[in-house]
Parts: C-alpha cells; structure tokens; sequence
C-alpha cells in the first residue's frame, strides 16, 4: 500500500489537514461560543438593541480575524526574513516564524468563529 | 532564476494579506465613534436626512451584509467615493495623484539610505572596533532610535528656518504652478507623477532644481533612518562572511584584501541585507505618514491622516489598501531577487 505514490501522499496529508484543522478549529469553537454568550450577555444586560450589539460584536471578530490573517500571512510572507534580521541583529529574541504562523492562525480562526457565532446568534435572536 | 511556482506562491500570498487588510479596516471602523452617514450628511441635516443616507448607502443593513458588500466591491477596485475630503471624487483618482508623491520620496530616501548603509557598514566590518567602527556604530543607533517626527523638526529649523539653505515643506516652489489646481506649464500632472521625473521630461532645469531642493530634507530624514539599519545589517553580515573558510582561503592564496572583500565577500554578505532593504522600503512608505504630515508634502501618508481627522471612511480604507498592496509587491520583488542571489530559498 506505503508503494503507492499517492496512498504515500495521502498518508502524510491527513496528519497535515488534522493537525490544521484542529489547531484552527478548537479557536473557531472558543470564538463561536465566546461571541454567542457575549452577544446575549449584552442583549440581556445593557439598554442597547440587537444591531448595536451585533455589530459591536462582529467588529470585534473581524478585528481578530483580520489580525490573524493579516499576522498570518506576513508571517508566511516576511517571516523567515524578520527571523535573519534578528539573528543578525543579536537581539537575542527566539521569535520564530514558525511559532508566529501557528500563533496567528489560532487568533485568526478565534476571530472568525465569532464572526459566524454572532451572525447565527442574531439571526436567531431577530 | 526564480521558478514561476515560487513567484505564484508569492502572488497568491497577496490575497490573505490583502483580505486582513480589508477586513482589519472595516473592523476598526466600525468600532470607533462616529456615524458616517452623519459625516456624509453634514452636521447640520436633519435626522430625516441622515436616516435617508442610512438607508441609500446600506448603512442600515446588518454589518456581516456590509461586510460581504465591502469585501466584493473592495475586490472589483470599487473603493468609493470621498465623503468629505474631495466630495465626489472617486477614491481611486486621489490615490492615482498621491501615490506617486509617497513612491518618489520613499525611492529617494531609500536610495539615499543604500548609498550610505552599505559602504559604512562594510567599512565598519572589516575596520573592527576601530574608531571608525565605534562612530558608525553610533550613527546608526542614533538612526534607528530617533523617532521622524523629532528629527524632521529638527533638521527643519537648522537648514530651513536658521540657515535658510532649504524649504521647509511642499513639492516645489509655488511659483510653478500655474495655478493651485494640478496644472504645471500648462501641462497636466501627473504625467509620471514623479515630480523630479516630469520636470526633466519638460526640460524645465529650474523647477527640477526646486523639486531637488523640496525633496532633500524629507528624502534626508527618511534616509538616515533606513542607512541606520542597513549598515548595522551589513555590518553583522560582512563580519560573518569574512570569518568563513572560503576568505581565508581566498588570503592565504595571497589575493589582495580589496579584491577579497569586494569579489567574495561583498555578494554573499549582501544577500540577508536585500531582506531588510525590501522590509525597509516597505516600512518607509509607512513611515511616509508622518514625513510627509512633517514636511507637508502631499502624498498618500497625508491624505491618509486628512481622511481619518475629518472621517472620511473610503479614503481611509482605500489608502490603508494601497499601503498594503504596495507593501506586499515591494516584498515579492525583494523575495525573487533574493531567490535569484541564494536559489535555496525555494526549496
């Protein structure tokens, strides 16, 4: 089976989509739930009406994502050229693109599920 | 040569970035004070008119549907219109007559800053704590600490104010222009948009002089920050390579110590240099926000801080846009150079 290329690139890219999944997912999760009890929360205890809230809410999701992606994709982008400057530099820093990929990723994916947990919140709601 | 693969991987990076940056713009946006249909109307509309407004532009929708209209329209290059900065002009026409302004003067200074970054740091390299070392190593600290907005003022008063040598803002004289419109001999500009570019193109000497004059204390401020980091990388750089075995070997063959230095040490120690020139370059056309609110050169770091003083929403979020973009590209094109010196990186 292990002789079959693309069983052998199957193989190793599951582990790979599991581990992304997982890593992004779980934080999709937290934002998701953190957005609906928040987005209630509010609605329950303050004087403020669904649109004010769910756009405050959302805001602060696409704050997050936006960070993320944005944190993200400079990492992938610039990373490993900030990581030889630091070196060079001596700043004696272990900042490492690899860590700030993973790092970015979960604040993105955190992000979007607060996105989507406030649309489905107050689509709801309303 | 970079691989083609390795150039659309990059492209296709300019996506995520670009879709942050959106979505990072309208986030912000949206959680700061102020209403923009209030901003649109004026202060003294009635409540009617506002909601009018409201509900013309889509303010009233939910905002994950602004949100999805935002990221479309944004991906078309439909940027808006100003609401207040230039009402009715299209976003997209202020940033065609700005960008070039930023683009020159960031060029300039970065040049500026190559000029004087890397012999001084190849210097300071192969001149080890020497005196000539210690003085280097001094400039550049003091250029990497010193913020644009205390040494812009300051180069202002000694060479403009006290010595008189320079102007202290704007593009070129005012007596070039025909007009305050954008209409320069008759001609209307921007014809490249690079004023220095297009007063040679008219062959007007005088002016290119003026336009000279204009850019030397901005390009200077904006240069001796970024000839402060790269000569401290160039310097970190040489020194490692003129340790390696290959140099040594290179002296020991009795090769003379500039030919050594200059043949082989040179390339290689530039190549992690080429990195921080192009992250430089980009943070230079960010730095171009407070240079050119110092100097009062109107580009898009200016128009960006007039659109946020008086609210102007598309123009914020179409300058941030391009700040990006032309952050990213400055980076890709540093990425395929670097990937041509040191074929590595691919892989």
């Amino acid at each position: 089976m292990g002789r079959i290329p693309w069983l052998r690139a199957n193989q190793m890219l599951w582990p790979w989509i599991r581990a992304r999944v997982r890593l992004i997912g779980s934080a999709a999760l937290g934002g998701g739930v953190l957005a609906v009890l928040g987005v209630i929360g509010l609605l329950l205890a303050t004087p403020y009406d669904l649109a004010f809230v769910s756009t405050q809410a959302f805001s602060l999701g696409a704050l997050c994502f936006g960070f993320g992606l944005l944190g993200w994709s400079g990492s992938v982008l610039a990373g490993s050229s900030v990581e030889n400057a630091q070196r060079y530099l001596d700043t004696g820093m272990n900042w490492s693109e690899a860590d700030s990929r993973r790092a970015m990723a979960r604040i993105g994916g955190f992000g979007f599920g607060g996105m989507v947990g406030v649309i489905v919140v107050s689509s709801l709601w309303a | 040569m970079a691989s083609k693969w390795f150039v659309v991987k990059r492209l296709l990076l300019l996506v995520p970035v670009l879709l942050g940056v959106a979505t990072l713009v309208f986030a912000v946006l949206h959680i700061s004070p102020g209403d923009p249909a209030r901003v649109m109307a004026g202060q003294r509309a009635t409540q009617e008119q506002v909601e009018m407004i409201r509900q013309e532009t889509g303010l009233n929708d939910p905002i994950w549907v602004q949100y999805g209209r935002f990221l479309v329209e944004t991906a078309q290059l439909k940027l808006g219109e100003s609401y207040v900065l230039k009402p009715n002009q299209s976003v997209m026409s202020i940033l065609k007559n700005s960008i070039p302004t930023t683009i020159e003067l960031a060029v300039y200074g970065q040049l500026l800053g190559i000029l004087l970054g890397l012999p001084l740091g190849v210097l300071s390299a192969i001149k080890q704590d020497s005196i000539t070392d210690h003085i280097t190593r001094i400039g550049a600290l003091t250029g990497i600490s010193v913020p644009i907005f205390w040494s812009g003022p300051i180069v202002i008063i000694l060479f403009s104010v006290t010595l008189g040598i320079f102007p202290t803002n704007g593009r070129i004289s005012q007596e070039f222009f025909l007009s305050d419109t954008w209409l320069f001999f008759g001609h209307e500009l921007p014809r490249t948009g690079l004023i220095t570019i297009d007063t040679l193109l008219l062959a007007r000497y005088d002016a290119f002089m003026s336009a000279v004059k204009h850019l030397v204390l901005p390009a200077s401020v904006i240069g001796f920050y970024s000839m402060a980091l790269i000569s401290r990388m160039m310097r970190s750089s040489m020194l490692e390579i003129i340790r390696q075995d290959y140099i040594r070997t290179a002296r020991a063959k009795g090769q003379g110590e500039r030919i050594t230095i200059l043949k082989h040490g040179l390339k290689n120690a530039f190549i992690p240099v080429i990195t921080v020139i192009g992250i430089q370059f980009g943070t230079l056309l960010g730095g171009a926000v407070l240079t050119e609110t110092v100097f009062g050169i109107e580009g898009i770091g200016m128009v960006l801080v007039d659109a946020i003083d008086v609210g102007d929403y598309p123009v914020v979020q179409g300058t941030v846009l391009v700040f990006a973009l032309l952050f990213t590209l400055v980076n890709l094109g540093v990425d395929i150079t670097y990937s041509y010196l040191d074929p590595r990186i691919q892989q």
